[in-house]
């Protein structure tokens, strides 16, 4: 602006109208400058002119001796802290307060000394409260001199200095002249005092505290004042984190001696909320994390596995009595101190394993009791016989069914149970989810039978357990196995047996609902893959081929036009040998090939007419005929003594209708010898006995009469048809001796399927071996070892030594040679 | 002192009132400490600052510039305030004093 209007002139300033009357003499001005310090620093401030004390202030700054007047200004603050504040604080620490903080434990005089700790801690806050009050005011009426003095940075601000000579001769200031402790020991003892009583259940003046506290953090111990030199970090918080310590230390001992699990996390977790809200509003939240860090430790770390594990009510307590809530404080808890939460995953793992156990064990004890006692288990079956009515069964086995039943229900239950307390209590963590799961996968296959027993639960429940039930209900019904597939470990051995299983149902038509099978198998599918699920599904393809099969065979025969009117209605099955369960059909099973059983003239013709038209539309098929799994609806005639005429229609199965139609050319006083009937049908002893049974002894399907009345068949025995049959229904339906339900395994049968389980196994090894070596050429023996198990963990877990073998078979066979020795490693053979 | 007023008092040498907005005043770093409530000096209850070291003619310049300033505070592109040459020393003495 000047050299715009150059030209201008500019007046100089008119100086001294101000200064003019009064004497620009420095010590003149002082004398009054500080005589308005002294006033505002005890309060009376309203009488002085801000503007007189700036302008005299600006005028000294002006005669360049600022620094002089800010020399002067800090020993009158001096002097004022020393002479007035430092004794107004001293003069209220009473004996009691410095006596105790000689000897922090003594107990005695509590409320006195509290007491006195507050009155102290008022004072010294007051005091500091003055100070900052009047510090501030000093500072503004001295802005001038602190912008021209201390904006070089070479001193720090009047206010910062002031500060400091707060620190130095108030807070450091010795009590009285005989001891060492100064103002702020007595704060710090007192402070300490405080919290210890709040700790101990007192009410305290946290406000009054939570000044004090404030006033170090406003101090520092340089002046440049930088966060770590607050003398609330330098002096305060490394003693109230050391007695916390203590105190943490001393009060994990004595919960853990006096109370309960419970109750300790609970305390536990109160101690924690406490000191959080202690920091918020009593100390300084910069405390928080260190204290939090410190309970942590003391308390949580070196306790958490002693409560997580105290006899009669640690966490085993809780899962036995569902305390979600117990449960939760104790998993919070050690989530604090411990990412892994290794004390409560360790005991929760422990517990299921346990009761898995429990489980187990009483299902072995329940299979060994039958054998001991009918009459027990008559009664313990009797709600699962209620529902079969009609059934006739050997108990023994029928009990087994029902055990393996109520296995994976308890099992179900247990997972239940479980995964409330893992949702509720663990908030769902991950890793506690592992453990639960490996847990139950260990206990699960601890029991041999688990694939069977399981399959035997999906098994009743698609006969009938989903009757009736919604649509959601069975789909929980399904996810519930579906999960305790998961934890199987030896997979193909569950297929196995739930194909043996599924073929009972879909060729004896017992299944509930075809919808609720599918479904089963998408899960299956969902869960296993696709490939395990492969078989089962050509099962179900064969099932609709074959109702096609009939319809399209009783067009040819209504088309051809049999004249034979006492025809016979054909439905048949026809199924692929490789996809079902070969133990299902007896012809193979026993090794040497077994004579096809004699079928009476009307059948046989009717198959003879079936295989021809099959073979006409699929050249090159063999078709056998497994009578056993067949069955027949027969009306059977009964001529009563009196005359009369009872019609019944019969449901047999094949093997009873032969042997029935044996009896339409035998006089009704005639009989046959159990001999004679096996020439004249060739069924094979097995299954011979078990018809007969079936149709001889079985209280309520007596359609045969034997000689002599006993419960087993012997070849001895003759038969007689029983005219005088007597049935409440039209249609009777007679069940095959332990033919038709699917039911546990005898040792046997069992040691059998293990068998072929084997042979199975023993292929698919194979398969994996020349599949990883086709690919790899050549490979360590180690390697080779991992990559099989980890192939074939899907489905089972092979044996070690199995691999091996079959290792040793193959170089046999030279798909395989050795390469080198050391380490031994195996080349592929093309 | 419960109620600020809205207005304060400014009052030169030579005994020049100038009435203006308490915010407008408060430009001046100075004069803002003067005012301010907690610390109690009578300039702070009266609402009335008397500036002994500056004239009429200098106040009545400097209170036009609190108002200009208040007026463009957040604008940009402000026209220049008109400053009469021979008051500039004068002016940029009263600036240093007051803090502005």
């Amino acid at each position: 602006m000047a050299t715009m209007r150059a030209r201008q002139k500019i007046r100089a300033p008119r100086r001294g109208f101000a200064s003019a009357q009064k004497t620009d003499d420095f010590d003149s001005i002082w004398t009054v400058l500080s005589s308005s310090l002294t006033e505002i620093n005890t309060k009376n401030a309203s009488a002085l002119s801000f503007e007189e004390l700036y302008r005299n202030a600006y005028k000294i700054v002006l005669m360049m001796r600022g620094e002089e007047l800010y020399e002067k200004v800090k020993t009158l603050e001096q002097e004022w802290l020393q002479n007035e504040v430092q004794k107004r604080i001293t003069g209220s620490i009473s004996s009691s307060l410095i006596r105790s903080h000689k000897s922090v434990d003594v107990q005695d005089p509590a409320s006195e000394r509290r007491a006195a700790g507050e009155k102290f801690l008022a004072v010294l806050k007051g005091a500091w409260e003055d100070h900052q009050l009047c510090m501030g005011m000093i500072t503004d009426v001295l802005m001038y001199m602190d912008r021209i003095v201390s904006g070089d940075h070479t001193k720090p601000s009047i206010y910062v200095a002031a500060m400091a000579l707060f620190r130095d001769h108030v807070l450091r200031a010795a009590v009285s002249s005989d001891t060492q402790t100064n103002v702020a020991n007595v704060l710090e003892s007192t402070v300490l005092f405080m919290i210890q009583l709040e700790r101990a259940g007192h009410m305290i003046e946290r406000p009054l505290i939570r000044h004090c506290i404030q006033m170090l953090e406003g101090l520092y111990e340089t002046t440049t004042e930088e966060e770590s030199s607050k003398l609330y970090l330098t002096i305060l918080e490394p003693a109230f984190l050391e007695t916390s310590k203590e105190f943490y230390q001393a009060e994990g001992q004595r919960l853990l001696e006096i109370a309960d699990a419970t109750t300790f996390c609970r305390l536990a977790s109160q101690r924690i909320a406490e000191e959080q809200e202690r920091c918020r509003y009593t100390l300084s939240t910069i405390t928080e994390q260190k204290i939090l860090d410190l309970v942590d430790e003391e308390l949580i770390r070196k306790n958490i596995e002693e409560v997580v594990n105290l006899e009669g009510t640690g966490v085993r307590y809780m899962l036995d009595h569902n305390q979600i809530d117990g449960l939760r404080n104790v998993y919070e808890l050690n989530a604090r101190v411990d990412k892994k939460k290794e004390a409560l995953t360790k005991q929760v793992y422990s517990r299921i394993v346990e009761l898995g156990r429990e489980i187990n064990a009483s299902t072995t004890l329940a299979v060994q009791a039958p054998a001991l006692s009918t009459g027990e288990k008559d009664a313990a079956s009797g709600e699962k016989k209620s529902e079969k009515g009609k059934e006739k069964e050997k108990p023994a086995a029928n009990q087994q069914t029902v055990i393996a039943i109520r296995w994976v229900d308890d099992i179900l239950a247990l997972k239940r149970q479980f995964d409330n307390i893992w949702g509720k209590a663990f908030l769902s963590d991950q890793g506690l989810q592992g453990s639960i799961m490996t847990s139950f996968s260990e206990f699960i296959n601890m029991n041999p039978r688990c694939s069977e027993y399981l399959s035997l639960f999906f098994d009743e429940n698609l006969k009938k357990g989903i009757k009736g039930k919604t649509e959601s209900e069975v789909d929980t019904l399904l996810d519930n196995g579906i999960t305790m597939l998961r934890y199987i470990k030896d997979k193909d051995l569950f297929e196995t047996y739930y194909k043996k299983h599924l073929s009972r149902r879909l060729l004896m038509k017992r299944s509930a609902s075809m919808d609720a099978e599918r479904q089963m198998i998408s899960k299956m599918k969902m869960e296993v893959g696709n490939q395990f699920t492969q078989r089962i599904e050509a099962m179900f393809k064969d099932m609709t081929i074959s109702g096609d099969l009939t319809n399209s065979y009783k067009e040819h025969i209504a088309r051809s036009g049999d004249p034979d009117q006492k025809r016979v209605d054909l439905e048949i099955n026809v199924l692929t040998s490789t996809m079902w369960p070969m133990e299902i059909m007896p012809a193979t099973k026993e090794g040497t090939v077994q004579l096809p059983c004699i079928f009476p003239r009307e059948i046989d013709s009717l198959k003879q007419s079936f295989e021809k038209f099959y073979l006409d539309k699929h050249n090159g098929r063999k078709l056998s005929w497994q009578a056993s799994m067949g069955t027949a609806d027969v009306r059977a005639s009964f001529h009563r003594s009196n005359g009369k005429v009872q019609r019944y229609e019969l449901n047999v199965s094949t093997h009873a209708l032969i042997i029935l139609m044996l009896f339409n050319d035998v006089p009704s006083s005639e009989s046959l010898t159990y001999e004679e009937i096996q020439v004249q049908t060739r069924i094979p002893d097995h299954d011979l006995i078990r018809n007969l049974q079936s149709l001889a002894v079985a209280p309520k399907t007596r359609v045969l009469k034997k000689e002599p009345m006993s419960k087993d068949v012997k070849p001895t025995d003759r038969f007689f048809f029983n005219n005088e049959f007597q049935s409440p229904f039209v249609k009777v339906r007679i069940g095959v001796v332990s033919g038709g339900a699917n039911k546990v395994e005898s040792l046997d049968q069992r040691k059998e399927t293990e068998k072929k389980m084997n042979d199975e196994r023993g292929g698919s090894i194979e398969a994996a071996i020349v599949r990883i070596m086709k690919q790899r050429k050549t490979l360590i023996h180690s390697q080779l070892m991992t990559e099989v198990l980890s192939q074939l963990s899907a489905r089972f877990v092979p044996d070690v030594n199995m691999v091996k073998r079959r290792i040793e078979s193959l170089i046999d066979r030279e798909y395989l040679e050795r390469v080198s020795e050391e380490p031994p490693t195996y080349g592929y053979v093309a | 002192m419960a109620e600020q007023s809205e207005y304060v008092t400014l009052v030169s040498y030579d005994g020049f009132e100038y009435i203006l907005p308490r915010s407008a005043a408060c430009i001046s770093g100075t004069i803002r400490r003067m005012l301010d409530p907690s610390s109690k000096f009578s300039e702070a209850l009266t609402g009335r600052c008397v500036l002994e070291n500056m004239t009429g003619i200098v106040l009545e310049k400097v209170c036009e510039y609190f108002l200009y300033n208040e007026k463009h505070k957040d604008q940009t592109n402000v026209p220049d305030m008109e400053i009469p040459p021979e008051l500039c020393l004068e002016l940029l003495m009263a600036a240093d004093y007051l803090d502005t």
